[in-house]
């Protein structure tokens, strides 16, 4: 059987049929896009949730380049980037050097998480007391200012992804819409809409105090479904109605205090709560000398703070 | 198909279980139970304890419209494309179906089949399920569906009734006869009971969609949009609505796409949006409006029937207790002064 010539060799090329990819590889880019992960304050967590993908991340790595990342490379690849994803808050001028330096090497920048989104953990300084501001304070190294910022207050945030930690499949989501060259939006759905689509028994119903129906879905309710409050990582909704939910927390008990808590665990005040902020100022230090009455190793602890 | 003669049959308490059991081995069951977080809710037997004392909190609308479904799908490198491989299969028995979500079936098939001409993965589930009602003993709390005329199942294939030693059968369709097998069931002379149920919740449904229409600017959406969280509970727990979005979704980097369509809910912001991002309904007055209309007023001026079944979910569903039949009466009666 006589060999089979090399189509191309010596025969004519077959024309290329127009508007047809049909058995062709996939025209990707080909550059690898170059991404890059930086942690201001904050516990990278929202890096490892990344770094949980395992598999499938590798398979994104034949798209994708990491070339900058303080926990998985030893020394930067490249000083421009394609997408940053920054996670952390700023609170001191070290995080705010790093932050400008972060936006000028890259073209699009993605908060990662809910303390580069909302300041999120960082952020409950803002609404502590004075003394203990004055205690963290003295431990910080260069203090910038008094209270902790999510990076938007900064610099230009292009995209944002919520979540203490961020949800692993919405980083995916993400990413591969921006390969397709697709944009991604917050959808403005309360996880109320995710938590009954997985058919749980309301928390509010039960008496207890949640944040489901004023922050961004895409967790797919988690917290709730385990039968916990959702304490509101993802941000509010800016549909959000605070005052029906404020007096709804009134009727199921809580006090000042604890709905001004559970308001800013995670998130800044919104301007609806601005003034519910400046009413109950002066009484954050009373809840936690209430609180140390009750529980005497706290008061132990509190003592020791100041 | 109709059946001519209704026979009524018999079945004991314990065998009830095992004839469950026996449906479940050729066919998807779905059963009222109660789940982990306390909720009632269909779900697909396993020899798990049934919630048989009322109405469950959720319906059994996600075996029939699931939550996120994909339709189909395009694959670049072959340039081919084709319907889901996850096309609905198989034969689906809801057991223990009340007659209110038994109406609000009727009330989707009337729109899926029949307006929106037949979408296929509607009416692939819907062709190839049985429905197994069950009767309700007494008005549950927060139901008016004896305002809406819903009290009385429609559209099943088994009816059962609960008695103290256990059920009486009546098989409506020749495809409920079949169910019903001589293993199990025994023929019996007693008659079907006809409880008559009293809700404690009414609603006046005499020229409804008029008067809510006509009273578009009432003061009362207003007040009760105050208390709405737009949480999109009502939406949700309703077996009756049926919106959705669809969205293309990438496979990681091969150019594979699938297009799914996901429930949606008209009491979030960006569902009435549109190109040039204009948002028809910007208040949550509004969207709290288009929720009531929608259910009493809309459907019926446009397609002859309500599309609220009267099982009183929404309100239970609410955390902030806003109660359509309250909206509803205030309204008729400001109308008729």
């Amino acid at each position: 059987m006589p060999k089979k010539k090399r189509a191309g060799a010596g025969q004519k090329p077959i024309p290329k049929k127009k508007h047809s990819a049909a058995g062709k590889e996939i025209p990707m880019p080909k550059k690898k896009l170059k991404i890059g992960f930086f942690s201001l304050t904050c516990c990278e967590g929202c890096e490892l949730a990344v770094l949980d993908l395992e598999e499938r991340l590798l398979k994104a790595l034949n798209y994708i380049e990491i070339a900058d990342s303080r926990l998985l490379l030893e020394k930067p690849l490249s000083k421009k980037l394609d997408i940053a994803f920054v996670e952390g808050s700023v609170i001191s001028k070290h995080d705010l050097d790093s932050l400008h330096s972060i936006r000028e090497r890259s073209s699009f920048l993605v908060a990662l998480g809910a303390c580069a989104t909302i300041a999120g953990i960082p952020g409950i300084r803002n609404s502590l007391p004075d003394y203990l501001q004055d205690k963290i304070k003295r431990n910080q190294i260069k203090p910038m200012k008094e209270k902790a910022f999510p990076i938007s207050a900064f610099v230009k945030v292009d995209f944002l992804l919520q979540g203490c930690s961020i949800n692993e499949e919405e980083f995916l989501t993400f990413l591969n819409r921006f390969l397709h060259g697709k944009t991604t939006r917050l959808e403005q759905i309360p996880v109320c809409f995710e938590c009954k689509h997985r058919q749980n028994s309301c928390l509010l119903l039960k008496g207890i105090a949640c944040l489901g129906p004023v922050t961004y879905a895409g967790c797919n309710a988690l917290c709730p479904s385990e039968n916990a409050q959702c304490i509101g990582c993802r941000g509010f909704t800016d549909d959000a109605n605070f005052t029906a939910l404020d007096s709804l927390f009134k009727e199921i008990g809580l006090s000042k205090e604890e709905r001004h808590n559970l308001f800013t665990y995670f998130n800044q005040l919104p301007e609806e709560l601005k003034e519910f902020a400046k009413e109950n100022s002066g009484e954050l230090p009373n809840q936690l000398k209430e609180l140390a009455g009750e529980n005497p190793k706290k008061k132990i602890d509190l003592e020791a703070l100041k | 198909m109709q059946l001519v003669r209704v026979l009524n049959y018999i079945i004991e308490k314990e065998s009830l279980s095992k004839w469950l059991e026996s449906l479940s081995q050729k066919s998807t069951l779905v059963v009222p139970v109660e789940n982990e977080t306390g909720a009632t809710c269909f779900e697909e037997f396993n020899g798990q304890s049934l919630f048989l004392s009322g109405r469950t909190d959720f319906s059994a609308k996600k075996f029939f419209l699931p939550t996120n479904e994909k339709m189909f799908f395009f694959r670049k490198k072959t340039l081919s494309y084709g319907i889901s491989p996850n096309f609905p299969k198989g034969r689906l028995i809801a057991f223990g179906v009340r007659a209110c979500d038994t109406h609000a079936l009727n009330a989707l098939d009337h729109l899926f089949i029949k307006l929106l001409g037949d979408d296929c993965f509607y009416s692939a589930r819907r062709k190839n399920s049985t429905i197994i009602a069950l009767q309700c003993r007494e008005a549950c709390s927060s139901g008016f569906c004896a305002s809406m005329g819903c009290s009385k199942p429609t559209g099943h294939d088994i009816l059962l009734a609960e008695r103290p030693s256990g059920f009486i059968a009546q098989a409506i369709t020749e495809n409920g006869q079949t169910l019903l097998s001589a293993e199990f069931f025994k023929k019996t002379q007693d008659p079907f009971p006809e409880p008559s149920l009293e809700c404690s919740k009414g609603l006046s449904t005499s020229g409804i969609e008029e008067n809510l229409y006509a009273n578009f600017n009432h003061p009362i959406w207003k007040k009760e949009a105050e208390r709405c969280l737009s949480c999109t509970s009502c939406t949700e727990a309703c077996p009756t609505c049926y919106c959705y979005s669809s969205s293309d979704c990438f496979e990681f980097g091969s150019g594979d796409s699938s297009r799914s369509r996901e429930r949606d809910s008209c009491q979030l912001l960006r569902f009435s949006e549109v190109a040039g991002q204009h948002i028809f309904r910007p208040s949550r007055e509004s969207r709290l409006r288009q929720f009531v209309l929608h259910k009493l007023s809309y459907y019926k001026k446009h397609f002859g029937t309500h599309l609220c079944v009267g099982c009183g979910r929404c309100i239970d569903a609410c955390p902030v207790k806003i109660d359509i039949t309250e909206i509803a009466n205030k309204i008729q009666g400001d109308a008729k002064k």
